[in-house]
């Protein structure tokens, strides 16, 4: 389908409202995860920061967002001068800015969504926004233009997540680990659950997405596993029969430093099937022969698993 | 006030269907209440069908009704379910 149209700028600001309604009206909550490794060039993080500045200047619609920040990335000494600049002058500017020790990304997420969570009400929707994009380039401001698209169809269309998209070609490392690795692992773990999740999106570890106040309540309340957040609420949204839609956001690829090597690709297979396992014994272990069961697909995730880091290895090595 | 009521202005948008064997195609969605005869598309000279329709700031499900089964958009840039639980397509608005 093609249309006249071009997406809404994220800034451009709605129309004024009444305060009565303003009041009444849900609001989005927009969780950005400062990236791990701060780049020598900001570039990428200013132009993100122009977009929450704008958030953070429509009250009406967003509640004031906030920013999470690992304490080992301002400690870094690399550019600590300008990062600080940087953080006091842009960041504390826009957003409420949460330091925390972090073991890894999945826990600087859980930290965002949780403040953001005990600030929300029912009804509102939570907007996680990676930093780690190229976003200073001409292709990710077009993307920055479409990630409000969202939160905002979860509000509209009363859908409990809305999973962002990135078009990328087949050799794309990303692609290639959620074909031979994520899927197939999913395919194994959890057959119905899986097809169900591809008919949605081919990018179920996708780190552009959007929830709804319940449904982020029941997976934040539930065990947060270490890994693969995205995969997991898609299951638990599987699970529940909650409303899932796929957006698509654009073109758009890794910084430099998110780029995948061989020993990235394997990590992550690795703990995308650790994490299944894990999903999927905390389903299961009530059943009276669960052991049996799981040995049994513990054996073919091992074959699955050997299977993708080879096919892995002949494609990025 | 529905958040799409913000921005009223009418946008047009293109809907084209790619189904050169079939006999009827409808466009279906929020904006027309799922009605299978309230917007029905023309075939043009390449044998795909078109239907331009108004529509206001905001996300629309749709969907072709092509020879009376509902089929998604390959094309649309996303993917929703209706009330009913269905799979449809998704086209913003601005």
């Amino acid at each position: 389908m093609s249309k006249k149209t071009r997406p809404t700028p994220g800034g451009s600001s709605p129309r004024a409202t009444s305060p009565r309604s303003a009041a009444r009206r849900a609001r989005i909550h927009p969780v950005v995860i400062y990236p791990f490794v701060q780049p020598r060039d900001f570039t990428d993080v200013e132009a993100l920061f122009d977009l929450v500045g704008r958030l953070d200047g429509d009250r009406a619609r967003y509640a004031r967002p906030i920013t999470v920040m690992d304490k080992k990335t301002c400690r870094a000494p690399a550019c600590a001068r300008a990062l600080a600049k940087f953080r006091a002058q842009v960041v504390e500017r826009h957003s409420d800015v949460l330091d925390a020790w972090c073991v890894d990304t999945c826990q600087m997420w859980y930290a965002g969504l949780g403040l953001a969570h005990e600030r929300g009400r029912p009804g509102d929707v939570y907007w996680l926004i990676p930093g780690d994009f190229n976003y200073g380039s001409a292709v990710g401001r077009e993307v920055l233009d479409r990630l409000h698209d969202l939160p905002e169809i979860v509000l509209e269309l009363k859908q409990d997540l809305c999973i962002g998209e990135i078009a990328t070609d087949h050799r794309n490392s990303k692609q290639l680990i959620d074909t031979y690795g994520t899927f197939a692992l999913l395919y194994n773990w959890f057959p119905v659950e899986a097809r169900e999740i591809r008919e949605y999106t081919e990018r179920p570890r996708s780190e552009f997405f959007a929830v709804e106040h319940r449904f982020l309540d029941r997976c934040l309340l539930q065990r947060w596993y270490p890994y693969e957040q995205t995969v997991v609420m898609l299951l638990q949204a599987v699970f529940n029969q909650r409303k899932i839609s796929r957006f698509f956001v654009g073109d758009i690829t890794d910084l430099p430093e998110g780029g995948e090597s061989l020993t990235s690709a394997m990590q992550q297979v690795e703990r995308t099937e650790r994490v299944l396992k894990n999903v999927w014994r905390d389903r299961h272990q009530g059943r009276k022969d669960w052991i049996q069961a799981y040995r049994s697909l513990e054996t073919q995730s091992d074959r699955v698993r050997r299977t993708a880091l080879m096919i892995l290895e002949n494609l990025l090595h | 006030m529905s958040w799409s009521d913000y921005r009223k202005p009418l946008r047009a948008i293109n809907f084209i269907c790619h189904a050169p064997q079939a006999k009827s195609v409808s466009l279906v969605g929020d904006f027309n209440q799922w009605n299978p005869s309230s917007h029905p598309m023309k075939q043009m000279p390449d044998r795909s069908w078109l239907l331009t329709v108004e529509l206001k700031h905001g996300h629309h499900r749709y969907a072709f009704l092509v020879d009376n089964v509902l089929t998604l958009d390959p094309k649309a840039q996303g993917v929703t379910r209706t009330d009913k639980g269905e799979r449809v397509s998704l086209v913003p608005v601005s």
